[in-house]
């Protein structure tokens, strides 16, 4: 039970209309059916609730959450945020806004600085399900939870021309159980959501459920990875930290977001995360004996990193299909998955590396190292598309409420749902969806819509 | 054929191991043994081998290494021994003080160095690391993750509570062990 909600990193950063306009101003994928004053209020509902620490920097590009306080930077964090924005006047280093609790907040207790938050947090002090959402939503008495089950499909009713419910496998007796609902959302993840609604054929939906457009499984996006740079600080020998802090420091995007940061190689931009840290490896150190033992045991010399977060363009072509050939152990078809970075998001990568290098040049830094490892989409875990929102439903499979077009009671608000892909980390976005799609179910529900 | 009286003169001067290897045999754990203590040797603070690091190591191997790692590393201990038997004219532990640092400065310039990372990751393509700077990097985890060293040298704070951003290093002393 939790999920990725267990592991994720917990950077939470709002989209604005520079994401939402973004493929109707270049031209690719379709226009997103909603801006940001639609989803606005919701993040702010979302962010009171969760818990969102951060500073208010009153960026175009990167909106401000409510916060709770901001963690700190340390000093040599500080030292080059100083240098950063001195150098570049059209940038920014902030700390992360992220999903941890620097006060208490709701009965549960704020963080404690272990950075052991993927073993599970005994203080609840990062949002995860399991410390947030299902303790309120088990309190209301109208809580079932049913783990170990295979969501095989969606049941659609052909005589009644609605989906009434979903069928489960068992996944430890195999045994097929059916479940009738009103309503349903369908947040299995992104993968395995579009891997259901794929599953789920009928004479209606000969292609799976929803997809009258052709677009169910297609338009898979996800941000580049691990291309930036790193290097030595010099001159804080005698300054150290106490605590592991969860967070690093964010670059927020400064790349074609006006007219004077337009640039002619791509579209679209990317941002930073980073960290200053005692690093060093004394395995690679000349030496060993008495002194060497004894030097080691101090902390290692100060570096400082930036990685790069470039948006990926949604391309029809990167998808995700059936593969009936090779089957799971609960005979269920596999997925296959076809995707690549291509020409705008390789071009991204590039200036990423460059202006990491020199970045860190103009700051001082020493024995500089540009990275780029080259990832192909996958390895930033921020997977999106499949089952994309649209205005119109001969080119999308959701509308702006998230409601499947030819199926209104069946919702998605997952990674599947997005029609671009942001630079930014993901996460806060799917949980304003989420809120502001759930208080749209309820509303339809009452006006006896389902 | 050796006398009887020789025969118990060798027992004596032979040392026998204490414990029970799970994958090392007895001639290879001398040889990990005296990597470990030369490479992290008993100061005012503990040595490798007071830590139990040849234990934790010869654990590793056993427990984490599958067929071809434990192969490789079996061949690694003995190429190590050929060649100081052809540079020295002895195994590493038959070599005294002077001949075994002459070893161990001739592995630091040869040895390949390990690349930088981040978030647990390492950058770049890492030319293969060599046998003795692997040593060496297993006997630094093994040195740093013992209780003892983890708790009583190194500065120890499982449960920090806040942030402090920029402490003086004087008022920590040793690195942190978590």
């Amino acid at each position: 039970m939790g999920g990725r909600s267990l592991l994720w990193g917990k950077q939470t950063y709002r989209w604005s209309d520079l994401d939402f306009e973004a493929n109707a101003k270049d031209g690719n994928g379709v226009d997103w059916p909603i801006r940001y004053k639609d989803i606005k209020p919701w993040y702010t509902y979302v962010e009171k609730f969760a818990g969102i620490s951060g500073e208010a920097m009153n960026l175009p590009q990167l909106p401000d959450s409510h916060f709770l306080p901001p963690m700190e930077m340390n000093c040599v964090e500080k030292h080059i945020k100083g240098r950063i924005e001195k150098e570049f006047s059209d940038r920014n280093m902030i700390i992360g806004r992220c999903a941890h609790l620097t006060q208490p907040h709701n009965g549960r207790g704020q963080c404690q600085n272990r950075n052991r938050c993927s073993r599970g947090c005994p203080y609840g002090a990062y949002f995860s399900s399991n410390a947030v959402t299902l303790p309120p939503a088990n309190a209301s008495g109208n809580l079932t939870i049913r783990p170990y089950s295979i969501v095989q499909s969606l049941i659609y009713d052909e005589a009644k021309e609605k989906v009434t419910g979903v069928r489960i496998i068992d996944s430890e007796t195999n045994e097929a159980i059916e479940y009738s609902s009103k309503i349903i959302f369908v947040n299995a993840s992104t993968l395995s959501t579009t891997q259901i609604l794929l599953n789920s054929k009928s004479s209606r939906f000969e292609n799976g459920l929803g997809n009258d457009s052709g677009e169910l499984g297609h338009n898979l996006m996800d941000h580049t990875y691990r291309v930036g740079a790193m290097g030595k600080v010099a001159g804080f020998d005698d300054k150290y930290y106490k605590g592991r802090r969860p967070n690093g420091i964010y670059i927020p995007r400064y790349v074609n977001i006006d007219e004077n940061s337009k640039s002619d190689k791509f579209v679209r931009g990317f941002g930073f995360q980073g960290e200053g840290f005692r690093g060093g490896n004394p395995a690679n150190i000349e030496s060993f004996g008495a002194d060497y033992k004894d030097s080691i045991l101090k902390p290692g010399p100060w570096e400082f990193f930036i990685t790069g977060f470039a948006e990926c363009l949604p391309y029809h072509d990167n998808q995700v299909t059936l593969n009936g050939d090779v089957l799971d152990k609960w005979g269920q078809p596999t997925l296959s998955i076809d995707a690549e970075f291509k020409a705008n998001e390789k071009a991204l990568n590039k200036q990423i590396q460059e202006d990491a290098v020199e970045m860190l040049q103009k700051v001082g830094l020493k024995d500089i190292l540009g990275f780029d490892k080259e990832h192909p989409p996958g390895y930033g875990v921020h997977e999106m598309g499949t089952a994309r929102m649209g205005r119109d439903p001969k080119t999308s499979v959701l509308n702006d409420f998230n409601q499947v077009h030819a199926a209104k009671n069946v919702f998605v608000t997952d990674g599947a749902c997005m029609t671009s892909s942001s630079c930014v980390n993901p996460s806060l976005t799917y949980m304003a969806l989420t809120a502001r799609a759930a208080n749209h179910a309820v509303s339809e529900l009452k006006k006896l819509n389902f | 054929m050796p006398s009887l009286l020789s025969l118990f003169q060798s027992c004596k001067t032979e040392s026998r191991l204490d414990w029970q290897p799970a994958f090392l045999k007895e001639e290879e754990v001398k040889t990990i043994s005296a990597l470990l203590d030369m490479i992290l040797p008993r100061t005012e603070t503990p040595g490798a081998l007071d830590v139990k690091a040849d234990m934790f190591i010869d654990k590793v191997f056993a427990e984490t290494y599958d067929i071809t790692g434990q192969k490789n590393i079996r061949a690694e201990i003995a190429t190590f021994n050929a060649d100081c038997k052809k540079n020295f004219g002895a195994i590493f532990t038959d070599l005294n003080e002077a001949d075994r640092t002459k070893v161990l400065q001739e592995a630091e310039t040869t040895s390949e160095k390990f690349n930088p990372g981040i978030w647990g990751v390492s950058l770049g393509k890492q030319k293969p690391i060599g046998f003795y700077r692997s040593m060496k990097s297993m006997a630094i985890w093994a040195y740093f993750t013992s209780e003892e060293m983890g708790k009583k040298v190194l500065s120890y704070d499982p449960i920090p509570g806040n942030y402090d951003p920029c402490k003086p290093l004087s008022g920590v002393g040793n690195r942190w062990s978590l």
